[in-house]
């Protein structure tokens, strides 16, 4: 077992997406809304990847839990939560359309596996997205998503003894890549469809 | 004849698609299409320039810090701002971190597999391969144990039935001409660079305060806090800290992965007669080693039509013509509009027409410099830095041409490099030059520190009339610039020139291929329904299309679609 200084179990928590393509951008929006809504002891590490390709490994490399946040194919509604396991991923190898970002994963994976350095355990929470076009911020039952994809990863650590309380008061978040529209811009310029409430609806 | 399509090209971040004529058993024509829209620059319109960094960095999810660099020193070009000496090394040491964690992936984990078959591992001799790889090189990890370790793993994959990610190489293949000993040395690296690819991510990380996505940067300087007496700041420890990454680093550059490359080159001597391509060159100036930019450890400049002995120097980043020269041409790209737009004019709208290889065929413009399509890359790099009298480039390119015709390889000059297996081989000395310099902008930041400046960062002024300007980053994929218009503090105008714009442009107005298409002329192409002798050329320059964009669905089409027509 991986641990801390203090002998805690090393968890990562990762959101993979590119904040620029709609839902795409889940990842980075569910945990942003953990970190918000959430406290966790210094063993947990909150990530936004964005889309590492092959660079996922590093940040896999050695933990004991990595929770990941993406978009994912699945033939559900728009806005469905799914969660996987690696098992999970290796079987649905064959139907090739997992996470946008499943080959990167998936390598990843493999890779770390082979060299001996692959995590104890890997968990997937995905999102069907509703539209991933360029720039036009997130779907309502995307948005709303996020806030149970957030109580789950707490339940998932909480369930495994890592340290990870509500806070009292959220943080506002920052998704910054939802400013509001410049002066100027194109017809592609950048908007969100939904102004984010800063906790709970 | 035979038409043989390919798509996508890349393993990972797939929008390329490949399309030859093969004939005779050698490739007669060739085109190059990215299938998807590039324009996320619009989102740059209207934007404050102090922030378009931080947007330009999720251009590609995998090279972001370029993306970064490029944007800041566009805006800063357009103030002809000076940033302090401190900023500099930083950013330097940032760039040098990325870009060898970008090289080790793309030797190993992006293109080793077109050359080594890991299904003659089995057949290995331990031993043997510990001395073979003893022989040529001081790296720890190629004891016997550590290579039967490695072997063992390949045997259990191979036994287990599940190749998962490796079940699609071209295992068997009458190109794959490696013996069983070297193919377990190159994939016991592949093993190995993992861990390093992690510590050039740390070195990023500790700089940048945090990866992929650096925070430490600002139009004008860095924003990391230089304080010796401070726990909080950049101080004796984090200096300390990153040394010895760096000195962990760099023996698996130059020991592993540079002895590797050289080893690889030996065993496939005819692939320097393949790929050679477009002999046009341009590599900027990068690593400067003073706050106002004057001098620089990567040196720039221009080669035109494989001239290698006339180098146009490009002298620094306010080179004019540079300024002057590039243009991109839209004729067969999927945007409106014919001929060539210089970039600070640059239009971007769409004009989809669906493939059509007279017409318009890419998503892709065709950078042109002065009219002529330029090679762009470790390559361009290493050749400009060789014929201008670099002293670094020199004395690496000569270890790797001596260590191929030891390593009983052909007997090489420079000039051979401008092929295939050339562009691999100038992409590991560019490596090894890179782990020198690591050490050498640490100890350029450490000394001024200690000098007394702590200054990182100078601010900008805006002026309320149009500027312009243009950022030049010489990235592991060769020469990018961000080209900026500013008017009245916002962005008026976004363009960026990426190195696979250069490398994967598709014809001109007057016809003539970019560098993709013209490489993979006269490639050998042994069975038409596995065509991994133009993966090879192609894998060669490293191509990423993530900056072209990330797509929703890469994850149906990872595995290549080989269509033979």
């Amino acid at each position: 077992m991986n641990t801390d200084a203090r002998g805690h179990a090393r968890i990562s928590v990762v959101g993979i997406g590119n904040v620029l393509l709609g839902d795409d951008g889940f990842g980075p929006l569910a945990v942003e809304m953990f970190r918000c809504e959430y406290e966790c002891g210094s063993n947990v590490e909150i990530l936004d990847l964005g889309t590492p390709g092959l660079d996922l490994a590093p940040y896999l490399y050695g933990q004991d839990l990595v929770v990941i946040a993406d978009a994912v194919h699945a033939e559900e509604k728009p806005g469905t939560l799914c969660i996987y396991c690696e098992a999970d991923l290796l079987a649905h190898r064959a139907q090739l359309r997992l996470t946008a970002h499943h080959p990167a994963v998936q390598e990843s994976l493999a890779h770390l596996r082979l060299a001996g350095h692959a995590p104890s355990e890997l968990i997937i929470i995905g999102i069907v997205p509703e539209s991933c076009d360029f720039g036009n911020g997130f779907s309502p039952s995307v948005l709303g998503a996020s806030f149970i994809a957030a109580d789950h990863i707490a339940r998932l650590l909480v369930e495994r003894g890592a340290g990870c309380w509500r806070r009292r008061t959220p943080i506002e978040p920052n998704f910054w890549w939802l400013t509001p529209e410049p002066a100027g811009a194109g017809r592609h310029g950048f908007r969100s469809r939904l102004s984010i409430p800063g906790k709970n609806p | 004849m035979a038409r043989v399509s390919i798509d996508p090209v890349t393993r990972i971040e797939g929008h390329l698609r490949i399309d030859v004529e093969v004939d005779g058993g050698t490739v007669q024509k060739a085109w190059a299409s990215c299938t998807m829209w590039r324009g996320i620059e619009t989102i740059l319109l209207g934007r404050d320039p102090r922030e378009g960094w931080v947007f330009a960095q999720r251009f590609c999810g995998v090279c972001t810090t370029v993306h970064a660099m490029a944007s800041v020193r566009a805006v800063e070009d357009a103030l002809q701002l000076d940033i302090p000496a401190n900023a500099q090394y930083i950013r330097n040491l940032i760039l040098i971190g990325h870009a060898l964690h970008d090289h080790i992936v793309h030797f190993y984990h992006l293109s080793s597999l077109d050359w080594v078959d890991i299904t003659t591992i089995p057949k290995a001799d331990p031993a043997r391969a510990a001395s073979i790889a003893d022989g040529v090189s001081t790296w720890p990890g190629n004891s016997r144990r550590d290579l039967e370790e490695v072997q063992n793993k390949v045997k259990g994959l191979l036994g287990s039935g599940q190749l998962g990610i490796f079940s699609h190489g071209y295992w068997g293949h009458p190109a794959m001409r490696l013996s069983p000993e070297m193919n377990l040395i190159l994939f016991a690296h592949y093993l190995q660079a993992i861990e390093f690819q992690r510590k050039s991510c740390q070195v990023v990380a500790i700089l940048g305060g945090k990866t992929p996505h650096i925070q430490n940067l600002a139009v004008g300087g860095v924003m990391n806090a230089i304080n010796l007496n401070s726990l909080a700041t950049m101080n004796m420890d984090r200096l300390g800290t990153l040394q010895s990454l760096l000195q962990e680093l760099v023996p698996f550059v130059q020991q592993a992965y540079f002895v590797d490359a050289c080893l690889l080159a030996a065993g496939y001597p005819e692939w320097f007669r393949y790929g050679r391509g477009v002999a046009s060159y341009l590599a900027v100036p990068d690593l400067p080693v003073d706050a106002k930019a004057t001098q620089f450890d990567l040196p720039g400049g221009v080669i035109m039509d494989g001239n290698l002995g006339s180098v146009r120097p490009i002298q620094n980043w306010r080179d004019e013509g540079i300024r002057e020269a590039v243009a991109e041409d839209l004729t067969h790209a999927w945007y409106v509009g014919e001929g060539a737009q210089q970039p600070w004019k640059g239009k971007t709208d769409p004009d989809y027409t669906d493939f059509r290889e007279n017409g318009k065929y890419t998503w892709v413009k065709a950078p042109r410099y002065n009219g002529h399509p330029m090679q762009v890359g470790p390559l361009a790099n290493v050749l400009v830095g060789y014929e201008s009298g670099h002293a670094l480039t020199r004395k690496w390119t000569d270890d790797a041409l001596q260590s191929v015709a030891s390593g009983h390889g052909p007997k090489l000059r420079p000039e051979d490099l401008q092929s295939t297996m050339g562009r691999y081989l100038a992409r590991a000395i560019r490596s090894a030059m890179l782990s020198d310099l690591a050490l050498q902008h640490l100890q350029l930041l450490t000394a001024n520190i200690l000098k007394g400046d702590d200054t990182t960062y100078n601010p900008p002024q805006f002026p309320e009339h149009q500027i312009e300007g243009v950022g030049l980053h010489e990235a592991p994929r060769g020469s990018l610039s961000h080209w900026v218009v500013i008017d009245k503090g916002a962005f008026s105008n976004y363009q960026a020139v990426v190195p696979t714009t250069w490398n994967a442009s598709p014809r001109d107005q007057k016809g003539v291929p970019g560098p993709y298409e013209s490489s993979l002329l006269a490639n050998p192409v042994a069975d038409s329904a596995k065509p991994l002798e133009v993966l090879r050329t192609v894998h060669s320059f490293d191509p990423c299309m993530a900056c072209a964009c990330h797509t929703l669905d890469a994850s149906g089409r990872e595995i290549a679609q080989v269509k033979v027509l």
